[in-house]
């Protein structure tokens, strides 16, 4: 766990530090009067950024002093895919709605779950994936008339999302 | 005269939350706070953040009918969370880990899931009860003492909320103060309010526009959540009892309630005010009301084994430090928990500003939500003991629907907002990000209270400069700013203290209160 609790720190502590070099400008009380009461609009973001970079720095090098028992951040390899099998579905589910809109990428996810994680039969597979576009479409888009980003097929005029 | 004012005011306020409209949404509201309460991979933070999209709709018409939906969200997912702790010895909520505990013991080795339920429900609501007459009595009190505050005070104020977030509640006070850096920086991020200029935006023009709290909440608690449930679930085992709450336990129960009372009492009227501190809310709560039972038990060897005060005074201090963390957001503008956090978040999306004002300019507002925290506990209550086998039969969800389900959800909840794909990126990021953070044991609590109350604070400090011609002595320069920050440094001595306190002697892991999500 040691590694992962020093790389934590020290990428925080790098976020930081761009924080303060962008912000550096107005890291010093105005003393020339330009500022409206001496603080300009970098004073504020430099000094929470100095702030935490502070307390990364304390953070990465307690986490590197301490000895702790076990090096992986993962209860074996069967929590990592675990993970895995979740992550990269959505990541890619999320970006995939600037081409596919969210209905479309709605139907393709729950069908792949079903069918990769859930192992259902093909027709519960082939009901998730129908249903579950078509009873969010009539609760968000009629009922609540949120409009979600729709699909080429849309555009094409061949679908109504 | 002013006390016989509170009740003409909690009148109409009842007569606000009882009409008709209100009543369903607080059912609405209870009901899926029930669903997320017994879910696992979904808590109460993030339900009520993903539903604030949906309550921008219903704002426009009635913002009191928005913020009892939310705040039923916050009662059903109290009471919720009890159900699978009890009945799988799975907490469904963080609020509900200390009754695996008791709990579970006293539902499996003893044979009495009914009574462990039922004993929890009572508790809670005799907790909230008490509870919830503070906070009608105490809220319009310091509402008014602070409606003579002015920016240097306030920011005296916030200061102490993050004092008190690292003094009171981390196991690493530099790992909180981190949290409080990064939430500052993210509020901070886009337009600079009084000058114009662009910060942190390194030239892309989607962050001049700052990045919404609506997102980043989405992502760190319902995506995070998700993932790490996700991978919990990959490795734990799910041990299930089924159950549900006759007359005999109630009777059985009420028995034991009344060799108790005295315990739930006092342990919801001080949960009630560790609420009101900042960032303590239910979960803190829950295990401060266990410490105290256990404290002052003549049966502390019983604890552990299924022992009814260990279910009911952390069930009592649970819900009524929940109804505690409104009293600041309503009162000061400050949040006293993070679901109530995202609440006052969603106050500030409606056109509302939290804080003594409301109580002059949005009188009914107030009073309905007051009125409907009676009115929620009592129907979660009732809902709660009829149904505890339908809330049950929930937790058999498959996992293949449900995650992706909430995954939809979440994406539609941070892009209907503002129609932004850019919002649904910024949850995806920051769920990976409230995943890492939560096995890396960072605390979530100090990032959300800092990203809500980033902005006020800044502008408060902002503003005092101005008036004082630049002078940093006005914020000693009145006897409350000056009082709150002596009491702030206190606070943050306090890790200082214990650390010194706890050298040359084996420490004993304590519950870290900050890294509770509630």
């Amino acid at each position: 766990m040691r590694p992962y609790q020093v790389a934590t720190a020290v990428a925080f502590a790098l976020v930081a530090a761009v924080a303060m070099i962008d912000s550096r400008a107005g890291a010093l009380v105005d003393r020339t009067g330009r500022e409206p009461g001496g603080v300009g609009a970098g004073f504020y973001p430099f000094w929470s950024a100095a702030l935490m970079f502070v307390c990364a720095a304390v953070v990465a090098y307690r986490a590197w002093k301490t000895p702790t028992p076990g090096t992986s951040a993962f209860e074996g390899r069967e929590a990592v895919m675990a993970v895995a099998k979740l992550i990269v579905p959505m990541v890619i589910a999320a970006a995939s709605i600037l081409v596919l809109g969210f209905y479309l990428m709605t139907g393709l996810y729950m069908g792949l779950f079903a069918r990769w994680i859930g192992r259902y039969r093909w027709i519960w597979v082939a009901a998730l994936t129908v249903g579950m576009p078509a009873a969010i479409y009539a609760t968000f888009e009629i009922g609540f008339r949120v409009t979600l980003p729709k699909s080429f097929l849309y555009d094409a005029g061949i679908l109504p999302f | 005269m002013e006390f016989f004012n509170v009740f003409g005011d909690l009148a109409g306020g009842f007569a606000t939350a009882l009409q008709p409209f209100n009543i369903l949404m607080l059912f609405v509201g209870v009901m899926l706070g029930l669903v997320v309460g017994v879910l696992p991979g979904l808590g109460g933070t993030s339900a009520v953040a993903i539903l604030l999209p949906v309550t921008v709709i219903i704002a426009r018409t009635s913002p009191t009918s928005a913020v009892i939906l939310l705040a039923g969200v916050y009662w059903g997912a109290l009471f919720g969370g009890v159900v699978t702790s009890i009945l799988f010895n799975i907490p469904g909520e963080p609020w509900s880990v200390v009754l695996l505990f008791d709990g579970f013991p006293l539902a499996k080795r003893k044979g009495k899931p009914g009574v462990a339920l039922a004993s929890s429900f009572f508790a809670s609501f005799v907790g909230a009860f008490f509870a919830t007459v503070l906070f009608t009595f105490l809220s319009k009190a310091l509402a008014d003492f602070a409606l003579s505050f002015g920016p240097p005070e306030l920011f005296a104020v916030f200061v102490m909320s993050f004092a008190t977030l690292i003094g009171l509640g981390a196991e690493s006070p530099a790992k909180a103060v981190m949290m409080i850096g990064f939430g500052l920086l993210l509020a901070a991020l886009g337009f600079d309010t009084i000058t114009g200029q662009p910060r942190l935006t390194f030239g892309q023009v989607g962050l001049l526009a700052g990045i919404g709290f609506v997102p980043v909440t989405i992502g760190l608690f319902g995506i995070g959540e998700i993932i790490a449930s996700a991978e919990e679930s990959g490795i734990g085992f799910m041990e299930r009892l089924s159950a549900r709450v006759g007359f005999k336990d109630i009777l059985e129960t009420l028995g034991e309630l009344r060799k108790r009372l005295g315990l739930v009492i006092s342990t919801g009227i001080i949960g009630f005010f560790f609420g009101v501190l900042p960032g303590h809310g239910a979960t803190a709560g829950s295990f401060l009301g266990y410490g105290l039972a256990r404290s002052y038990s003549k049966n502390k060897e019983d604890f552990g084994k299924g022992e009814i005060s260990g279910i009911m005074a952390p069930q009592a201090a649970a819900d009524a430090a929940a109804v505690g963390s409104l009293v600041p957001m309503i009162s000061l503008g400050v949040p006293g928990s993070p679901t109530s956090a995202v609440i006052m978040a969603g106050l500030f999306i409606w056109g509302l500003t939290p804080g003594p004002l409301l109580f002059v300019e949005h009188h009914d507002f107030v009073w309905g939500l007051i009125a409907s925290i009676y009115v929620g506990h009592l129907m979660t209550f009732l809902i709660c003991l009829a149904a505890v086998p339908l809330l049950a039969s929930i937790m058999r969800i498959p996992y293949a629907i449900l995650t992706p389900f909430i995954i939809l959800i979440s994406i539609i909840g941070s892009y209907s907002l503002n129609n932004s794909m850019l919002d649904v990126f910024i949850t995806i990021v920051f769920g990976l990000i409230g995943y890492w953070l939560r096995k890396m044991k960072y605390p979530l609590a100090p990032l959300v209270v800092a990203i809500v109350l980033g902005d006020s604070t800044e502008r408060t400090f902002r503003q005092s400069l101005i008036a004082s011609g630049g002078s940093p002595a006005i914020f000693v320069g009145t006897p409350i700013a000056a009082i709150l920050l002596t009491l702030a440094v206190a606070l943050l001595l306090v890790p200082l203290i214990r650390s010194l306190r706890s050298r040359g002697r084996r420490a004993e892991p304590d519950f870290d209160v900050s890294t509770a999500i509630d």
